[in-house]
């Protein structure tokens, strides 16, 4: 009974990762290891006796144990990816910031102390950042 | 190269050659020239946080340099540019590979579609430059997103600015590569694409930017195919 219901939580993940991809809600690069799971998921669903073997092999008495294990070190590995990228993305964060003050700094140089800039507006045009 | 043929530089329509460009000090500068050569067009050359001399040659070519701060990769720089001539209210916008694999005499050939206005967006295909390799990988992904075009990555397109306007928008931003994903929306959004026969140069120096090695063209295969699965079919519900 266990077995068709990770099969069926592999499918349905499956399905909602089609989905957001499609809607442009989700990255694919995610979408891509999400996939996979879902794929290990089903897989171990359709086949439930591959755990009772591995957890034979591995001398693990209760071998649904050894499937908790596994989808927690996933699902472990998976935050600790996303830490470091978010870190990358960080430092990518306060490197635009600082550039785009030094920019509006020159711009405002080479434009002079014109009456018509308001102090603190926003000079990029572009109106997609917002003040934090 | 010869010029006499053709003295009279391309002018229609109003149209920006974007150049994404990642450490391509070598090639770019006569790319540029070519272009000048043989179009009045401004050439915007979208630099993607290269490490070498590609700005300053640029600049020293003539074209008009969009640095980017953080390296994007090819699609991202593209969609600066793209971004630019809709900013600057271009009508048509052409892509082109900095690595002189695209030759400026077909500029006109790929143009056609869209001056007849027979399509949105016009590719320039040369399959004989495909391996066999990389022909069965096309052919699959063909199968799976649904997608009738022949040459699936060439970078050497133009696009009407109603192409240039959808694709500028967040749903095209973050894909990865330019190809299946920014054909799937385009397709997607009702745009009609034409595919034009040109011939390319083959790659003279360097390795290809997605196929290095066997974790990239997995990668890539693995990514396309999801994509064009998930997008497969789809049109978007927007006003044109």
């Amino acid at each position: 009974m266990v077995s068709l219901v990770t099969g069926i939580i592999g499918i349905a993940t499956a399905i909602i990762i089609v989905a957001l991809i499609r809607k442009d809600h989700l990255r694919v690069r995610y979408g891509l290891w999400w996939f996979v799971l879902a794929g290990i998921f089903a897989f171990l669903g359709l086949f439930p006796t591959l755990i009772d073997l591995f957890a034979g092999y591995l001398g693990i008495a209760y071998p649904p144990i050894l499937a908790l294990i596994i989808a927690i070190a996933i699902v472990v590995i998976k935050i600790l990816l996303m830490d470091i990228e978010h870190s990358r993305n960080m430092i990518n964060i306060q490197r635009l910031t600082q550039r785009i003050a030094l920019l509006e700094s020159d711009l405002r140089e080479m434009q002079g102390e014109s009456n018509d800039i308001k102090p603190n507006s926003n000079q990029s045009g572009l109106g997609d950042v917002r003040r934090q | 190269m010869d010029n006499t043929k053709n003295n009279v530089r391309l002018t229609q329509p109003h149209c920006v050659v974007i150049i994404p460009a990642h450490n391509e000090e070598r090639s770019i500068t006569n790319v540029i020239n070519e272009i000048r050569e043989l179009t009045i067009f401004p050439v915007v050359v979208v630099d993607d946080a290269s490490t070498d001399d590609t700005i300053l040659m640029a600049r020293k070519a003539g074209a008009i340099v969009v640095p980017l701060a953080v390296q994007l990769g090819a699609w991202g720089a593209t969609q600066t540019g793209l971004r630019y001539a809709y900013k600057n209210a271009y009508s048509c916008a052409i892509t082109m590979d900095a690595d002189g694999q695209h030759l400026s005499e077909y500029l006109s050939v790929l143009l056609t579609p869209i001056v007849t206005k027979e399509a949105e967006v016009s590719i320039g295909t040369c399959t004989s430059r495909a391996s066999v390799l990389r022909k069965i990988a096309w052919s699959l992904i063909k199968q799976v997103s649904g997608l009738r075009l022949e040459d699936l990555t060439s970078g050497f397109r133009a696009y009407d600015h109603r192409a240039i306007k959808r694709l500028a928008t967040r749903h095209a931003t973050l894909l990865e590569y330019q190809d299946v994903g920014v054909l799937a929306m385009l397709h997607a959004s009702g745009m009609r694409i034409k595919e034009v026969e040109v011939s390319m140069v083959l790659r003279q120096h360097g390795i290809s930017r997605i196929f290095y090695s066997w974790t990239s063209v997995i990668y890539y295969m693995a990514y396309t195919l999801l994509l064009s699965f998930s997008k497969r079919g789809m049109t978007y519900k927007q006003p044109r």
